[in-house]
């Protein structure tokens, strides 16, 4: 053997000739060699692999025609793109191809975007340079941010859509905890187009909180705020005892009392639960405030507090004081002023003390504070930074309390400290910092929410959308929010709209909340004597709604005052209230209106006109159209709804003059006097 | 049918446009063999006879060949990466990018020129050594293993401005990190610091500087003394033996005085 | 070879007294001097053949390195990230590693400039051209200055940035100590140690061979050692914060 391989080894290198020989053979063989690992990319496979799958396929001569080998790649130098997925992503225009199972030919689901105008990283991330599976979809070295989950991928929606899409429920909810949870209060979120996100929540003022509550309450909700409401915004700071009892301490003891906070009453407060739960109803308090029922369920808006405890958490004097009129303790409150007389106010006050919990304070304790309890309270309550969202007495609103978030959703997974087992992604980062703050380090101080799994994958999404794409995209790509304006109604009839809160639920001229319709326009759309009935008795224009527009309790006075300013001020440049007359119109003309509802435009698909034979609840009861609204709005309407109020759900039927002229016509006719007829009948 | 190829070739060698490119003639003869390498431009930076001992493996380990082999793999796998490469931020990166992926193997030469020109650097100091080891830097041989500091400093050099190139975070920082250096020489460091850099950072001046200096300067300083090293390997006594060392010359003659004094 | 010498130098050489001088040699002997009559073989084409043998073998296992492995790169540079840790190429992080411990201007400039001042110096340097045994002259006297040497760069080594020397300085922070450059330190002391013990008639070969070692040699040896030492550290034991990592607790 040993003979055999030194002949061998002398026959291939005895001399230095036979030595040159072979080696340069070897040499040139791996030279030759070289180019395979070209040959055998990934890229290729894939190609190789749809070729044999759209073989069996009926429409494969179209395929094939369709089909491009080589490298493939979608190049937008303005969005930063190079693209080259498509290279093993064949099929993804091929809109026959969406049942094909195998990865990575099916077609891309459809979405409102071209993808040779946007590529694929741009919204699912990952290295679009790459022509290989692992560098493309994976974080690597070379490449930090990874396929971003499908679950996550709205996010990217939210880089050039700042406003709500109907597209992107999951980024809308994340961006509505964003700024009702009070993430931005402590957080700074700047975003590109140099506005910052508002926090929408409302914490209260703490500086006269001695006035409302006790310490034993403070004490009980800063231990476990979701104790006292499961739908608590507050989250839990996870305080122990004792800086929970030195918190509450200092804040009672810094707590001045506001005058007018007790009121005594010519009633007592009563404890009459029918009078008090058909008061509460009347005043539609539900829209705003909820109350957990006794199977655990909350019912009820989320506008306000939750009311579920409120007798074991406010003072009775406080609560009358309150219930009469909320802006003497808080000025700028959400809460309207309802016109209550001292009788319902000692009903409504009876009837809220009774919703007590005895388990909430039975073992709550306090001795009286001491000095050094106050100042060690006083201490904590900057360490936390409470007054990043409350408004406390003596102690400064902190600045960036918080790490800015305006560009979290870049963040290099290098700066990151991961939790033992977590996967070292960005997305599952956010989200474990979401659901369990304090875990990634002792001393941490952000609290405990108490989101569900689903909230916290819509705030990852919404995190996600603030990153540095959201700045380095083209600023034309950019669809900004419908911006919110800080209008403010002048004069008296503006003071008396504060009074009653009705931005809390109305929008007017892009300010105020989305509960109740935007009233921009309300002057030009309603008639005026419906709008003087309408404030007297509100009733519900849409009959799937349990919400209403509560009762006020307004003199004439403030009616008219009321009405005269929306009639005047709230008017669209495009609708003439006067041009078309709300009677007098010809019987045929009504007839053809009659027909094309029922019969062109099927109107009683949403719509109800007759309330025996339509069936339609999406849109408002169109009994009394013709006494609510103006002959001109409906026409105006009739032609384009969007116009009128943008994000309408009415579509836009592209009406001619004379359709929308019969069906006005038709529809100002229903004064509601049919259905009194059907009854007398 | 006679014909073998060397007869082929031997006529080849015959013709009038052969000899015009070759003066040495043919045939195996040692003038005609000596004449080869003396009139050959690159070669006659050569001995044109090597003493047998120092052909043998141990003797040199061929390090100072293989080094000049990397530097050649260098130079060929060097200039088409050029072609597919410019030095400006960030298109640098994404020009390695496309060779990482799409350029026909891009991948291949990238790999094989950044693995040789860390194996160049390994054998440059693979090379010192043995040569200090062996005592080949002794007289007339000083010179150079001068000569040899200054391509090891040049080959450093060659590497440490390459790095640069591909423009990712590791060529950034180490590169940021190395340059630092520079400034910690009292009096003139933030100066060579600037000069080194074309700025106070690493930034694109620095890359193109660095581009010039791996693509341009560098590679002509290294051949440059390169071509001094090999002439002078010839001009002072061929590769070095063990035989003329001093120490075995100077038992040889202790040994003879002290047979001296015996007698 | 003829070894015996055909030439001995006379130290009267007055030219008129002794006119058959032929030549002078001093103690530095020229190596031209010596006649040369070893094996040869013409560099065209044997010599020229095996470097193309030595060059192929080398391109053709670089060539597989390159097929088999990918060269390394990282997401584009970005200033504002700084990764951790920071590292130099390879060749400089012996350098790094002593960044790590002295001040910039001693480790960055001071030391590497004074090892490419020492190389050059090499071939200029007597004691080199000696080619003795360090030990085999003026013993005590070379062993003096040995252990003076040795200990006290050891004890600089131990003490350096250590417990102590931070308490006596009052310096603040963590202890540094230099071990990684104490070891191969105390390894080349112990061998020179051992080579003074040794004589060049030990029956031992390993022996006979330490005590035929010049000083060049021993510096040389530490400074390779050294160099690989560091390297090796600042390579695969340093991680975030140049703190030391294990190379299998890699992140």
């Amino acid at each position: 053997m040993k003979e055999k391989l030194r002949s061998l080894w002398q026959k291939l290198f005895g001399d230095s000739m036979r030595a040159f020989g072979v080696v340069s053979l070897v040499f040139l063989a791996s030279m030759a060699i070289a180019p395979a690992k070209n040959f055998f990319s990934e890229w290729r496979h894939y190609q190789h692999g749809y070729l044999s799958m759209i073989r069996n396929r009926s429409e494969a001569n179209t395929l094939r025609r369709h089909f491009q080998g080589g490298i493939q790649q979608i190049w937008l130098p303005d969005l930063g793109v190079v693209d080259r997925c498509t290279s093993c992503h064949v099929g993804l225009k091929e809109p026959t191809l969406t049942d094909v199972a195998q990865q990575p030919y099916r077609k891309h689901p459809v979405i409102p975007h071209n993808l040779d105008q946007f590529g694929c990283t741009v919204c699912h991330r990952g290295q679009g340079a790459a022509t290989t599976v692992a560098e493309a979809h994976s974080s690597t070295l070379a490449w930090e941010q990874p396929i971003l989950p499908a679950k996550f991928v709205e996010s990217s929606c939210g880089q050039c859509h700042r406003g709500s899409l109907p597209g992107t429920p999951q980024l809308n909810l994340g961006r509505n905890l964003l700024s009702r949870s009070g993430c931005v209060h402590c957080h700074a979120v700047k975003l590109p187009d140099g506005s910052t996100v508002k926090a929408t929540d409302d914490p209260p003022s703490l500086s006269h909180i001695g006035d409302k509550t006790t310490r034993q309450w403070i004490y009980a909700w800063l231990k476990d705020p979701q104790a006292y409401a499961v739908t608590a915004t507050m989250p839990n700071f996870k305080l122990s005892d004792a800086d929970a009892r030195d918190i509450s301490a200092f804040l009672i003891a810094n707590s001045a009392p506001v005058a007018g906070d007790s009121v005594t009453l010519s009633a007592k407060p009563s404890n009459d639960p029918t009078a008090g739960a058909s008061l509460y109803g009347e005043s539609f308090c539900a829209s705003c405030h909820a109350v957990q029922n006794a199977a655990g369920n909350v019912v009820g808006g989320d506008v306000g507090p939750e009311l579920t405890r409120i007798g074991s958490k406010v003072k009775p004097e406080w609560l009358q004081a309150w219930v009469r009129n909320p802006r003497v303790y808080d000025p700028p409150t959400g809460m309207p002023h309802y016109r209550f007389n001292d009788a319902q106010v000692a009903t409504l006050t009876g009837f809220l003390l009774a919703k007590t919990d005895s388990d909430l304070l039975a073992n709550v304790h306090l001795d009286a504070a001491t000095p050094e309890q106050i100042a060690h309270g006083k201490r904590l309550v900057s360490d936390y930074g409470c007054a990043s969202c409350h408004e406390i007495a003596g102690i400064k609103k902190p600045e960036n309390f918080a790490p800015e978030l305006s560009r979290i959703g870049s963040k290099p997974i290098t700066q990151l400290i991961f939790l033992q087992g977590m996967q070292h992604t960005l997305p599952d980062y956010i989200a474990g910092k979401i659901k369990q703050p304090r875990a990634f380090a002792p001393g941490l101080k952000m609290p405990q929410y108490t989101f569900t799994p689903a909230q916290i994958d819509a705030l990852t999404t919404a995190l996600l959308s603030l990153n540095d794409r959201s700045y380095s995209l083209p600023p034309s790509l950019a669809v900004s929010a419908p911006p919110e304006s800080d209008y403010q109604p002048a004069g008296k009839a503006g003071k008396l709209m504060t009074d009653l809160a009705c931005f809390s639920c109305h929008r007017i001229n892009g300010h105020g909340g989305d509960m109740a319709p935007d009233l921009t326009w309300e002057g030009s759309s309603v008639q005026r004597e419906w709008l003087v009935q309408f404030f007297r008795n509100p009733g519900t224009l849409r009959p799937a709604l349990i919400r209403r527009m509560p009762k006020f309790n307004l003199t004439d006075g403030e009616i008219n005052e009321l009405t005269d300013y929306i009639m005047t001020v709230y008017q669209s440049p495009s609708v003439d209230r006067d041009s078309m007359p709300v009677s007098g119109y010809a019987q045929g003309q009504i007839e053809l209106g009659k027909q094309l509802y029922y019969g062109k435009y099927s109107c009683q698909g949403c719509h109800i006109v007759d309330t025996k034979t339509d069936k339609g609840y999406i849109g408002p009861t169109l009994t009394h159209v013709g006494s609510r609204l103006t002959a001109a709005w409906i026409y105006q309407w009739m032609k384009n709804p969007e116009a009128l109020r943008p994000g309408t759900i009415e579509p836009n039927r592209a009406m001619s003059d004379e359709d929308a002229r019969a069906l006005t016509a038709f529809l100002i006719s229903q004064k509601g006097g049919g259905q009194q007829e059907a009854a007398k009948k | 049918m006679a014909k073998t190829v060397d007869q082929y070739f031997d006529d080849l060698q015959q013709t009038r446009v052969w000899r015009s490119i070759f003066r040495s003639g043919t045939g195996s003869s040692t003038l005609k063999r000596a004449l080869a390498i003396q009139q050959n431009v690159f070669l006659h930076l050569f001995s044109t006879k090597v003493r047998t001992r120092m052909l043998s493996f141990s003797a040199t380990w061929y390090l100072g060949t293989l080094t000049l082999g990397t530097f050649l793999i260098l130079v060929a796998t060097g200039i088409p990466l050029m072609l597919y490469y410019h030095p400006s931020v960030p298109q640098a990166y994404a020009d390695t990018k496309d060779l990482q992926f799409v350029v026909s193997s891009g991948m291949f030469l990238r790999n094989l020129h950044r693995w040789s020109a860390h194996a160049m650097v390994f054998l440059v100091f693979a090379h010192m050594f043995k040569v200090f080891y062996r005592g080949a830097y002794r007289t007339p041989r000083e010179f150079n293993w001068v000569i040899g500091v200054v391509l090891l400093l040049i080959t450093l050099l060659l590497s440490y401005t390459g790095y640069l190139l591909p423009w990712d975070q590791l060529a950034y920082w180490a590169i940021t990190v190395g340059s630092n250096i520079a400034s910690a020489v009292p009096l003139v460091g933030e100066k060579i610091h600037f000069l080194l850099l074309g700025g106070n950072a690493v930034n694109a001046n620095a890359l193109l500087r660095f581009y010039v200096l791996h693509c341009m300067i560098l590679p002509l300083a290294a051949i440059f003394f390169v071509a001094i090293h090999f002439w002078r390997i010839r001009k002072d006594g061929g590769l070095y033996s063990h035989a003329s060392e001093p120490a075995t010359l100077r038992a040889a003659s202790k040994d003879a005085a002290a047979a001296t004094e015996a007698q | 070879m003829t070894d015996s010498k055909d030439f001995i130098a006379g130290v009267d050489s007055n030219a008129k007294k002794s006119p058959r001088r032929i030549v002078f040699i001093t103690r530095r002997t020229s190596a031209q001097v010596k006649a040369e009559t070893e094996d040869q073989l013409q560099t065209f084409p044997e010599v020229l053949l095996r470097a193309a043998v030595a060059i192929m073998t080398l391109a053709v296992v670089l060539i597989w390195i390159a097929l088999l492995f990918n060269a390394p790169l990282e997401g584009l540079a970005d200033p504002s990230h700084t990764p951790n840790p920071a590292k130099a190429p390879w060749y400089f992080l012996g350098l790094q590693e002593l960044l790590h411990y002295f001040p910039p201007v001693v480790a960055g400039v001071l030391i590497p400039g004074l090892v490419v001042m020492a190389l050059i110096v090499i071939p200029y340097f007597k004691v080199n051209i000696e080619a003795e045994g360090l030990f085999q002259k003026d013993r005590e006297k070379r062993l003096q200055i040995f252990y003076s040497v040795a200990g006290g760069l050891s004890l600089f080594l131990l003490l350096f940035k250590s417990r102590l020397y931070n308490a006596v300085l009052g310096i603040k922070g963590e202890a540094e100590p230099l071990y990684a450059a104490l070891v191969p330190t105390l390894i080349i002391s112990g061998l020179m140690i051992l080579a003074s013990k040794s004589s060049p008639q030990s029956p031992s070969p390993f022996r006979r061979y330490l005590a035929g070692r010049p000083l060049s040699f021993w510096v040389m040896t530490w400074f390779l050692f050294e160099l690989v030492v560091l390297t090796a550290i600042g390579t695969f034991f340093r991680g975030p914060g140049w703190a030391w990592v294990w190379p299998w607790q890699g992140s």
